[in-house]
């Protein structure tokens, strides 16, 4: 399963997201292969899942992969409820 | 002794392996899988190198705006001059950078395990571009020589300074915007967003937030550094394009034969795509080193420092403004142009007017200025941002690195490294 965590540069945001994506998916005992990058490059490169903003995610329209909306990159909580909720 | 100089110049002298060594301990020591460890290892040295093929791009690039724009001005002097570039200087000096980067850390670390100020630097895409130019400035008042253990050391005290006290500083206006003291401010922009909270006190109104208006939708695009990039830089190069056409002077028809068979107007905007190109290889070249050593930072972190506050990217409060966001990021583009105009036409220096701190750091100083100042606070964060980059790009990109990095000053310096440019400059002064 390979998921991406997507923000505008793809630099700082999206990898703490990728971090703390990736904790979640731990404790869940789900193991998959998570990649952070930019708007446009992801729009371009096949994944199951993006993990994205809601401003984001409506340049990400129709990607065959499932967008999963989380707004706050930082809350666990919210990341493991938009996963499990997604997978 | 053959095999110490050995070592010291193979692999503490080429800044990709030394990378390559830091990112296999990260990786190690987060008990990572062997696959993990291997691809981690190689993406982390790949990356490093693509960085300078990215520069090389950029250059490319440049050398065609500054010379337009400085004949469209009808300047004589050129604000490049002799200079190593980022790829040489990556070379030379990456090692001392990349080390410094790693020892800044741990300094930052300390300071946030031993005082009460906690907050733990994540951005690592900004650690290393601080850490470049602050050596750029160092090696450049050196007089392009610096000792190895000289510039390690300097420059490990000023990051981990730095990274620590700089969240430190804006977090009052942090817990003002997120509501919590979770998270912290961990990114170059923090000088602007202080000027824009300031400014928001002085001149706003607080009852105006900006979050009352209504943003017309379509302005998604704006959300995409790549598309503003190149359109910005497209606008320019075609405006500079346009006005060389009509001139006769002998720059200009030596720029205009450059494009051979090609249109001029083409060749320009093709140009401006090329810059726009350049970075995203940069910025694909950082995430992939920066994205294998960060984990490893942030698992140091939190085992060393109970109650560490992260200090984050600046698109962490963007969420809590996002008019504001709009808001700063048109101050700072207005701001833009006009200070493109003033530095051509008072001090003949082509401001290149780069998109993603113009974004980033007006962004960040418009939400901070809508959080004392509403709407007008916004605005005017926004447009001190822009100030702070253009001038800041004209005195360190003439005066503080003009012998090492100044192709990369011209687009990835920015506010902080500005406002503490010259304090750089003073303190290598004493230590050169």
């Amino acid at each position: 399963m390979k998921i991406l965590c997507v923000c505008g540069l793809g630099q700082g945001t999206s990898l703490i997201l990728r971090m703390n994506v990736e904790n979640v998916l731990k404790d869940m005992g789900v193991s998959a292969d998570v990649e952070h990058m930019d708007v446009s490059s992801a729009s371009g490169t096949s994944a199951d899942f993006i993990i994205t903003n809601n401003e984001l995610a409506q340049s990400l329209q129709g990607h065959a992969a499932k967008i999963i909306i989380v707004n706050n990159y930082f809350d666990l909580e919210e990341i493991k409820n938009s996963l499990q909720e997604a997978l | 002794m053959d095999v110490i100089f050995w070592i010291a110049t193979n692999i503490f002298g080429t800044p990709a392996i030394l990378l390559g060594f830091i990112v296999l301990l990260g990786l190690l020591l987060q008990k990572k899988s062997t696959s993990q460890v291997i691809s981690g290892t190689f993406k982390a040295i790949i990356g490093f190198l693509i960085i300078g093929a990215g520069a090389g791009v950029i250059v490319s690039s440049l050398s065609v705006f500054e010379p337009m724009w400085k004949e469209v001005f009808g300047l004589e002097a050129s604000s490049l001059g002799q200079f190593m570039g980022q790829e040489a200087f990556n070379s030379k000096f990456g090692s001392a950078v990349t080390l410094s980067m790693f020892l800044g850390f741990l300094i930052n670390v300390l300071l946030a395990r031993f005082t009460r100020f906690k907050y733990i630097y994540l951005t690592g895409h900004m650690m290393f571009w601080t850490s470049t130019v602050f050596a750029g400035i160092a090696v450049h008042t050196a007089g392009g020589e610096a000792s190895f253990w000289k510039l390690l050391i300097m420059l490990s005290v000023i990051l981990g300074l730095y990274w620590t006290f700089q969240p430190a500083v804006t977090q009052p206006y942090m817990r003002k915007i997120t509501g919590n003291n979770n998270i912290a401010l961990g990114h170059t922009s923090a000088s602007v967003a202080l000027l824009g909270a300031w400014l928001g006190q002085l001149f706003g109104n607080k009852e105006n937030d900006s979050e009352k208006l209504k943003v017309p939708k379509g302005l998604e695009f704006l959300r995409d550094p790549n598309v503003i990039t190149a359109l910005s830089m497209g606008t320019l190069f075609l405006i500079g394009a346009i006005i060389l056409s009509f001139k006769d002077t002998p720059g200009a028809t030596a720029l205009i034969a450059q494009a051979g068979d090609q249109n001029f107007i083409i060749y320009a905007i093709i140009q401006s795509l090329t810059f726009a190109g350049g970075i995203a290889i940069v910025l694909m070249g950082v995430r992939m080193f920066i994205g294998e050593l960060v984990p490893a930072f942030n698992g140091i972190a939190t085992r060393l420092v109970p109650g560490a506050i992260p200090a984050l990217d600046s698109p962490v409060v963007y969420p809590y403004a996002p008019n504001a966001v709009i808001l700063g990021f048109l101050g700072a583009f207005a701001g833009a142009i006009l200070w493109l105009v003033v530095l051509g036409a008072t001090v003949s220096y082509i401001f290149v007017p780069t998109m993603i701190v113009l974004f980033f750091h007006g962004a960040t100083a418009g939400v901070f200025g809508n959080a004392t100042g509403g709407v007008r606070g916004a605005l005017l964060g926004g447009f001190m941002t822009a100030t702070v980059v253009a001038w800041g790009q004209f005195i360190m990109v003439r005066y503080l690195i003009s012998s090492t990095v100044p192709d990369t000053a011209m687009w990835a310096a920015d506010s902080d490294m500005f406002i503490l440019g010259p304090i750089i400059r003073f303190l290598s002064q004493l230590f050169f």
